[in-house]
């Protein structure tokens, strides 16, 4: 890559004898494109460096010797450009010649191509009649668009067809490399723009192909399936599996993705009235054009499975019975009016948007009169849920990462969670920030760190005090504490990372209590990164029994009499909260209304249950009644990302069947059992009301929420861990909680790819000890605690310390405090 | 097929001779096949780690030169030689003979590591075309037949 100039300045060029003026430093093709002259191209792209390996954009400049390639050339003052003589198109056609002979290429020269772009509105260019299954990248087709511009209709050139096999092992995304140009544009995203360092090219010459070291899957290889590779693909070469065969997309809607709380922008792609496929948005503060796995491969496959419910129906005697809305509303309004307000429970997935939330909290209180509402993330933080609020006091928004100068990151794995972050930080680090990772477990951000401290797990908060007391200037034994807080002084703006596992480990408070100090002693910014998608909006909605919306204390009698202001209704006054620890609690709950899924079967069987989902329950859930939800594709509204940010949601295809939105379906039955101030027929007028609460939420803002929050939750007391001996139960085990839920639900159960990537319930064992366990990967085996006991199955990590087991919980499944003590032994 | 990373060797004395710079890849990989004899996918993992850059890029780098293998040489190696003067005397059907034989592919070497297989451009002894090599053993004017005796001659 030649080395350009930056200084800015305009000159002047002649692009086709005619005059145009440009940028200092830019290349001829960028020149040309701004100026709106087409050159062909098929490596070159905006996002990254200059190539010059398809030789398409050649152009003759006067002066210079030969046809120089445009997008590597430079401009400069006075320069004579002509980008199409006779004798550059007639270079070029037989260049793309050349690149055609090695390109399985039929559906560009064909002789019905024409007619049959016109008139047939199948998949393919070319008709499934004529034969032609070669190509997946319909209408997408950046060769077939240079081809059709320079009009060749023969390829004079033996063909040559490498005859590799189409390599289909890998989850979301197919790769021929037949159809494969070697332009590198795959892999300078990879390498350039997401720095992830998958792609590489292999070999030399006529082998050359492309894809991780040794012949190893992109899985193993460590890749994130961002996509990022297969959108810029200008062939079919690289295909998305699910989208395969759906075409041209419509139109597009920029939306947010709701699969955690990042708050990434995306561009649904609608065809019809159905979405099939999701791109990254242009238009981010966060993501800047990329996005995680989940955002570009999960979206469609979830919102369009064939599990989603399409219709109310009830339960009878086990049978299930469809009904209509009319019926159902009915159905729920006379569940509810006879139950006692204490014996009243709601639970609201925290996915949900503000608009839906905030109506949910509206009708637990003025409808039911009661507080008792809670989310599934007061489970997943547990006894951490105050200490990680705390966090929010001292938060920073998630461009700051690019301002730091040290990122400390303490528990994160950018590899398929918050993988954007990943993008900042690589980006940070080549600007020339330095990253410290502090993590018990293997993760993917060890490449990059300058220091990385490994911890058993929980150890974190002494690691943590350690840097606490070398910052201020006491001379420490430990190499790596010496030389981190050494770096800790000399920079100059610090941000810390934290990851969402800590809920998990023992003295889990207490870690997050620790790097909020060493923030405080530092003066370092924190990111906290939520992986529910809208846990701000839960917190400034009012969905837990002691916080009122704003964020507000329930047991504050002026915040009680702000609410009942705001909202024009009914709020009971604030007696007991709704303790998820305490089993008497859950004992008062006769009436329980979901919203999303939530692992009951834990915690209680209440006698009715209003189940309201875009899946149906599980088996073990006896529903009265099943309300068919809407999913974030569906519906409009607002979320408010884990920095703090208000994002808009917006429709942008028709849910399935009747399906309704979450806020819909409870005012209509709030309507019907005859209470005022539910009369709303849109998200706005909610978002009006809860403005009252949440200034700016009614706006699209680019500014972020005010945090902190003044709330907080009574946890009650932490439980006794139980003691278990080495010799009796040998295994470490650290078991975390799943993140990846949509409305409570594990996406990987609805996503297949998913499921090979980040499903749970599989057991991360050293080779060491499956030898001598005599294990191998897929096997299932039993691992027991003193109090529990488990059935997993086995996947070999040389990442896996030994004597060392790992896994990610389904939601539900119950764990002790990490690390804990267990035996493992064969099926 | 060879057995590709089966041995796990330290090569921390040989990365500990350079600075954590990418510039020293190739002088790394030098190193490492002069002590392995080939580039083990440990090594790889190793040489990632400590140069802080992926194993993908290591290995693209590493596939573009010849002078690297990533198969674990076996006892014997045989190289046929496909240069002009072998070629047009039939060193294609010695080759395809020798793969037919070892059920491997050229840069593999046999399960039982007995033999690892080579085509190379020329051996300098055109006038005794077609040759293969064994070892430090030059076989002039080769045929299918002999060329299995020849090779039952190795263990």
């Amino acid at each position: 890559m030649p080395q350009m100039s930056k200084r800015k300045g305009k000159l002047t060029i002649f692009i086709d004898n005619k005059k145009y003026s440009c940028e200092t430093g830019s290349t001829i093709l960028e020149a040309a494109e701004q100026s709106g002259v087409y050159i062909p191209t098929l490596c070159a792209h905006t996002e990254m460096s200059p190539f010059g390996g398809c030789r398409m954009c050649i152009v003759e400049v006067e002066g210079m010797r030969g046809f120089p390639t445009s997008c590597t050339t430079p401009v400069a003052d006075g320069m004579k450009i002509m980008t199409h003589t006779a004798q550059i198109q007639e270079e070029r056609k037989e260049i793309l010649q050349l690149i055609l002979s090695e390109h399985t290429s039929s559906c560009l020269i064909c002789d019905e191509r024409l007619e049959c772009k016109e008139s047939t509105a199948t998949i393919r260019k070319v008709g499934v009649t004529t034969g032609c299954r070669y190509c997946p990248s319909d209408q997408q087709c950046e060769l077939q668009d240079v081809v059709e511009y320079l009009g060749v209709e023969e390829i004079g050139y033996p063909v040559y067809y490498r005859n590799l096999k189409v390599e289909k092992n890998d989850p979301f995304y197919d790769r021929d490399y037949n159809l494969c140009i070697l332009c590198g544009r795959c892999i300078r995203m990879c390498q350039e723009v997401r720095t992830a360092n998958i792609l590489a090219f292999k070999q030399r010459g006529r082998n050359t192909v492309i894809g991780p070291a040794f012949e190893r899957t992109h899985l193993e290889a460590g890749c994130e399936f961002c996509g990022a590779c297969v959108s810029t693909c200008p062939t079919g070469a690289l295909s998305e599996k699910a989208r395969k065969w759906e075409g041209k997309a419509d139109y597009a809607v920029t939306t947010t993705c709701a699969f955690c709380g990042t708050g990434c922008r995306l561009d649904l792609q609608v065809k019809g009235k159905k979405v099939i496929g999701s791109l990254p948005a242009g238009d981010s503060h966060v993501s800047d054009r990329q996005l995680c796995v989940k955002g570009r491969f999960c979206v469609t496959e979830l919102v369009n499975s064939h599990k989603r419910i399409k219709k109310p129906f009830t339960f009878r005697e086990g049978h299930r019975f469809n009904t209509n809305w009319k019926e159902a509303i009915g159905i729920a309004a006379g569940i509810l009016s006879s139950c006692k307000p204490e014996e009243f429970g709601m639970i609201v997935s925290s996915d949900c948007t503000n608009e839906d939330l905030y109506i949910a909290q509206k009708f637990t209180r003025s409808v039911m009169g009661s507080h008792n509402i809670n989310t599934e993330a007061r489970i997943f933080y547990g006894q951490t849920f105050n200490a990680y609020l705390d966090l929010f006091e001292l938060s920073t928004p998630i461009s700051d990462i690019a301002k730091s100068d040290l990122v400390l990151s303490v528990g994160i794995d950018t590899r398929f969670s918050r993988s954007v972050i990943g993008v900042e930080l690589r980006k940070a680090i080549s600007a020339g920030a330095r990253l410290v990772t502090i993590n018990s477990e293997e993760h993917n951000l060890v490449n990059i760190a300058v220091r990385w401290i490994r911890p058993e797990a929980g150890g974190e908060s002494a690691v943590l005090k350690a840097l606490c007391t070398a910052f201020t200037g006491k001379s420490t034994n430990d190499k790596d504490i010496a030389y981190v807080s050494g770096l800790l002084r000399q920079a100059n703006k610090i941000t810390i990372l934290v990851g969402s596992q800590y809920p998990t480990f023992k003295g889990g408070a207490e870690i997050l209590g620790r790097i909020k100090d060493l923030a405080l002693k530092t003066g370092a910014g924190i990111t906290p990164l939520p992986p529910q998608c809208n846990f701000v909006g839960t917190l400034l909605a009012g969905v837990y029994s002691e916080i009122l919306p704003g964020g507000l204390n329930a047991s504050n009698k002026k915040s009680l009499s702000a609410v009942r202001k705001g909202s024009g209704a009914p709020v009971p006054a604030f007696k007991n909260p709704w303790q998820f620890g305490s089993s008497a609690a859950w004992k008062k709950i006769k009436v329980l209304y979901l919203v999303g899924d939530f692992p009951l079967e834990r915690y209680c069987s209440p006698d009715h249950l209003i189940y309201q989902n875009i899946f149906g329950p599980r088996d073990t859930l006896k529903a009265d009644l099943v309300l068919p939800a809407r999913a974030f594709s569906e519906i409009d509204g607002t979320i408010i990302s884990g920095e703090g940010r208000i994002q808009k949601i917006k429709k942008a295809a028709d849910s399935p069947g009747e399906a309704k939105a979450d806020w819909n379906i409870l005012c209509m039955i709030a309507r019907k059992m005859g209470k005022k101030g539910f009369g709303f027929s849109s998200a706005a007028g909610i978002r009006k009301e809860l403005s009252t609460f949440v200034p700016g939420v009614a706006r699209s803002s680019k500014n972020l929420v005010a945090l902190p929050i003044e709330g907080r939750l009574l946890l009650g007391r932490t439980k006794k861990i139980a003691r278990a001996d080495k010799k009796r139960y040998p295994f470490i085990l650290n078991a975390y909680s799943m993140e990846h839920l949509y409305h409570g639900n594990e996406i990987s159960e609805t996503v297949e790819g998913a499921a090979v990537l980040f499903g749970s319930g599989r057991l991360e064992v050293n080779p060491v000890d499956a030898r001598k366990l005599r294990i191998k990967n897929g096997d299932e085996v039993i691992v027991t605690s003193p109090l529990h006991s488990w059935r997993w199955t086995v996947k070999i990590s040389e990442d896996q310390l030994p004597e060392t087991l790992r896994v990610t919980l389904a939601p539900g499944e119950v764990a002790e405090m990490n690390p804990q003590r267990v035996k493992i032994r064969r099926k | 097929m060879g057995k590709r990373g089966a041995k796990k060797k330290d090569i921390s004395n040989i990365l500990s001779g350079f600075r954590d710079d990418e510039g020293n890849l190739i002088p790394i990989l030098q190193k490492i096949q002069k002590k392995l004899g080939f580039i083990s996918e440990d090594s790889v993992r190793q040489t990632a780690r400590y140069l802080r850059i992926s194993e993908n890029q290591i290995f693209g780098v590493a596939s573009f030169y010849s002078q690297f293998r990533f198969n674990e040489p076996g006892r014997n190696s045989i190289k046929v030689c496909l240069g002009t003067a072998c070629h047009v005397q039939g060193g294609q059907i010695l080759s395809e003979a020798v793969e037919r034989d070892l059920g491997i592919l050229p840069g593999q070497t046999t399960e039982d590591m007995r033999y690892d297989y080579e085509q190379v451009a020329c051996l300098g002894c055109c006038a005794l075309a077609p040759v293969i090599q064994i070892n430090d053993d030059i076989y002039s004017r080769m045929t299918v037949i002999r060329l299995k005796e020849t090779m039952d001659k190795y263990e």
